[in-house]
């Protein structure tokens, strides 16, 4: 008894002794420099992460008539963004845009930008696989409009950023990375607090978490991640197309390989994005090979020839037989030869598979990679992180204007709801077509090649699939 | 099934209300052990009025409608500067007194939106929560916002038609004399203002789901929340107010999921319902 006294006593007046010694430390450096560590800065949105994402979330938030007087900081751990040159090279890390994510770029007056700089629609895309002759082709009537469009990246992000420049009420901080954040459940303050690596600290009504897989935002709010990697690198590359004229190159290309998903995204006429999934031996041997020994590789992995499986080649026969259409062979266009891969292009990436169980608390919220990250093979990632911001914005607008505070998960819990409604089926989608396109096993094969070549003649189904992925 | 459970928690919120009643009957002497056990009930709750998952979650939830209804309610009447529409300040410069207030739940939210909102209620304890939650939680809020202990008949006495708009929310299922109630809020209320009433409809479906279910069955509400005399069908609030030279605009009826804790518009107003009514101009009176 006497001795956890004691102890108790000792601790207390340590802790006493610290509390003095921080408060002394504090208030000379506050004497010292009155400028540089002004008292906590509240905003009524703190956005943790400058990506495409986080960025495109603050130009959305003040975008918004009802939430236009809203008080905005973005964080972003990077140095300023050095901007994009239309004319210059193209860049390695593209996306493909579905059209719900283009509305939402026309939403904010960022889609001119992008417009007048450059970027590709896609017209048509094309999958198919290297065990049997299954193939399905999306694309919408008589071409009438795009399956996707291709941008830069760092287009996407020059554009957001000169409309967030225009708005008075977002703050872009650089070099800001976050140390901690404390949140009200937890700290049992009225807000959400989060302190930098350089000391200064900030208070909000809400943080955002937009920043990645790795979320700090993420790990504070303490909810469960089903996360696990697949072994697996995507490797991009900007190539050179050997192309003819009058082709203007507006088919994307994805063929299944048994080592996982390669694909064509046309940027212009003569040039073309590649995303090759593979394992992780083989991206790193495609990432040390000379120009033109990858050139090699890429075109023989799109038209090698790997063991059939027959039984799958016969029922596919029999099934467009059914449908009275002419063999898959038949159907089959080929993707235009690769003839160059652009100097210093080639980059890899690992690829993982990760999804919160939860996307909000109070005084926090989750969006994009944060939340979820998925196989790129349906080039949807980035799709899912717009489409949370545009029900986000949505959930917040509505809750403002019912006089809910802004991290009130009373009105937060319907962005969640909405954010799983339609993003779980996607991810089990994605994350199902990788397990089934990542064997050779002749049932497996045989079932994916019916279950494809089906939905390719059934336009219902089919359409079903384009509206799913285009939002 | 069992949706209409979250009536009992509103039924607490009445218990207030019918102190006030019993204040503004003639006979408030008489009422006031009733009153008393009503008040007394709802300030038990006091210290978890503001968890968002205790016995009140039902009455959180509820802000998801009352507030758009009592906010378009109020844009509706013409009264609202049309650059404020769509934007958080819609409710600047109206003069609302929220009957029964509690720990103020909807006050806070409609101050939130730009009003200047007076929150009266009869439990010491819940003006005392009221005031600390503002003050702790919602500084912002601190001058847009009054709270005051006193019943409607002593508080229409300094405050004759002063209010622009009069909300008396999950309140008059816990009130005897409803009558002597809403005349003493209506003389609160400038001519032309709004009259906005949230409560429960006196029918079997609301009494099997939210009493018996509510309080007896699932526990949602406290037993002795909620009473089949003091529930009042949408037609009688109609027509007491009718007396009084107010207009029903609007009758909606509303239903409580308490699985998800949700309340949602439905076209029934068998259950639970809300009503704005609009007091007339003296001109138009007969």
């Amino acid at each position: 008894m006497l001795i956890l006294l004691r102890n108790n006593a000792g601790s207390a007046a340590i802790s006493q002794a610290r509390n003095i010694a921080k408060r002394l430390l504090s208030t000379t450096t506050a004497n010292r420099n009155p400028e540089t560590t002004p008292a906590t800065e509240h905003y009524d949105i703190i956005i943790g992460g400058g990506g495409l994402v986080g960025t495109t979330l603050a130009a959305a938030l003040v975008n918004n008539v009802t939430l236009a007087d809203k008080k905005v900081l973005l964080l972003e751990g990077a140095p300023p963004f050095k901007g994009f040159d239309p004319s210059g090279p193209y860049q390695n890390r593209v996306s493909a845009i579905n059209r719900n994510s283009v509305e939402l770029f026309k939403s904010i007056n960022a889609w001119t930008h992008i417009e007048q700089a450059r970027y590709k629609p896609v017209k048509q895309m094309q999958v198919w696989e290297s065990n049997s002759d299954a193939l399905i082709q999306f694309q919408h009537d008589n071409f009438a409009s795009d399956v996707a469009c291709i941008i830069e990246n760092d287009l996407i992000l020059d554009a957001v950023y000169a409309r967030v420049k225009e708005l008075d009420n977002v703050k872009v901080l650089n070099k800001a990375r976050i140390e901690c954040v404390g949140l009200p459940g937890k700290t049992g303050a009225p807000h959400s607090q989060v302190k930098l690596q350089d000391g200064r600290s900030f208070t909000c009504e809400l943080l955002i978490g937009a920043d990645g897989a790795n979320s700090v935002v993420r790990k504070e709010m303490g909810v469960d991640v089903l996360s696990f990697n697949y072994d697996r690198m995507g490797l991009v590359a900007t190539l050179d197309l050997n192309m003819d004229d009058d082709c203007d190159n507006s088919v994307a290309w994805q063929r299944f390989l048994p080592t996982g998903p390669v694909a064509l995204l046309p940027l212009s006429a003569k040039h073309s994005s590649l995303v090759w999934s593979t394992t992780v031996p083989h991206a790193k041997e495609l990432l040390a090979m000379d120009a033109n020994a990858f050139t090699d590789a890429l075109n023989e992995a799109f038209c090698r020839q790997y063991p059939r499986v027959d039984l799958a080649d016969k029922a596919l026969q029999g099934l467009n037989a059914l449908f009275g259409n002419s063999s898959a062979q038949h159907q089959r266009q080929y993707p235009p030869r690769v003839c160059g891969v652009q100097d210093g292009s080639r980059a890899t990436f690992p690829l993982g598979f990760l999804h919160a169980s939860s996307y909000v608390c109070n005084g926090a919220a989750l969006v994009g990679d944060a939340a979820h990250r998925i196989h790129p093979l349906a080039g949807q990632g980035v799709n899912l992180g717009f489409g949370d911001v545009r029900r986000l914005v949505e959930t917040l607008a509505a809750g403002a204007y019912a006089g809910f505070k802004l991290g009130d998960t009373q009105h937060l819990v319907k962005y969640e709801r909405k954010c799983l409604a339609k993003n779980v089926p996607i991810m089990v989608g994605v994350h199902g077509l990788h397990t089934l396109y990542s064997t050779d096993f002749s049932p497996v094969v045989l079932m994916r090649s019916l279950g494809l070549q089906l939905t390719q003649n059934l336009p219902p189904i089919k359409n079903l699939f384009m509206k799913t992925a285009m939002g | 099934m069992f949706r209409n459970l979250s009536l009992l928690k509103r039924s607490n919120l009445l218990a207030r209300k019918i102190s006030l009643d019993a204040g503004a009957g003639t006979g408030s002497t008489q009422q006031t052990s009733e009153t008393i056990r009503e008040v007394k009930h709802h300030e038990n709750l006091a210290a978890n009025w503001w968890n968002k998952k205790g016995p009140m979650a039902a009455l959180h939830a509820l802000n998801e409608i009352r507030v758009p209804l009592i906010r378009d309610g109020i844009v509706a009447r013409g009264n609202v500067n049309s650059r404020y529409i769509n934007t958080t300040k819609v409710l600047s410069g109206q003069c609302i007194l929220e009957v029964g207030c509690g720990a103020g739940l909807l006050t806070e939210q409609l101050a939130r939106l730009g009003a200047q909102v007076t929150g009266i209620d009869l439990g010491e304890e819940l003006i005392k929560t009221a005031k600390e939650h503002l003050s702790n939680c919602s500084a912002e809020l601190c001058d847009r916002v009054q709270y005051k202990m006193e019943p409607i008949d002593q508080h229409v006495k300094a405050n004759f038609e002063r209010y622009d708009a009069l909300v008396v929310s999950e309140v008059l299922e816990h009130v005897d004399d409803k009558v002597a109630l809403l005349s003493a809020c209506v003389k609160t209320l400038k001519p032309g203002g709004s009259i906005f009433i949230t409560t429960m409809n006196k029918t079997v479906p609301m009494w099997i789901g939210g009493v018996v279910v509510g309080e007896y069955i699932l526990n949602i509400a406290p037993k002795g929340t909620h009473h089949w005399d003091k529930m009042i069908a949408p037609l009688d609030v109609q027509r007491i107010l009718d007396t009084m030279n107010c207009q029903t605009v609007l009758v909606n009826g509303s239903t409580y999921d308490f699985c998800r804790n949700t309340w949602r518009w439905i076209n029934s107003t068998q259950l639970c319902y809300a009503l704005q009514a609009v007091k007339q101009m003296p001109s138009e009176c007969s």
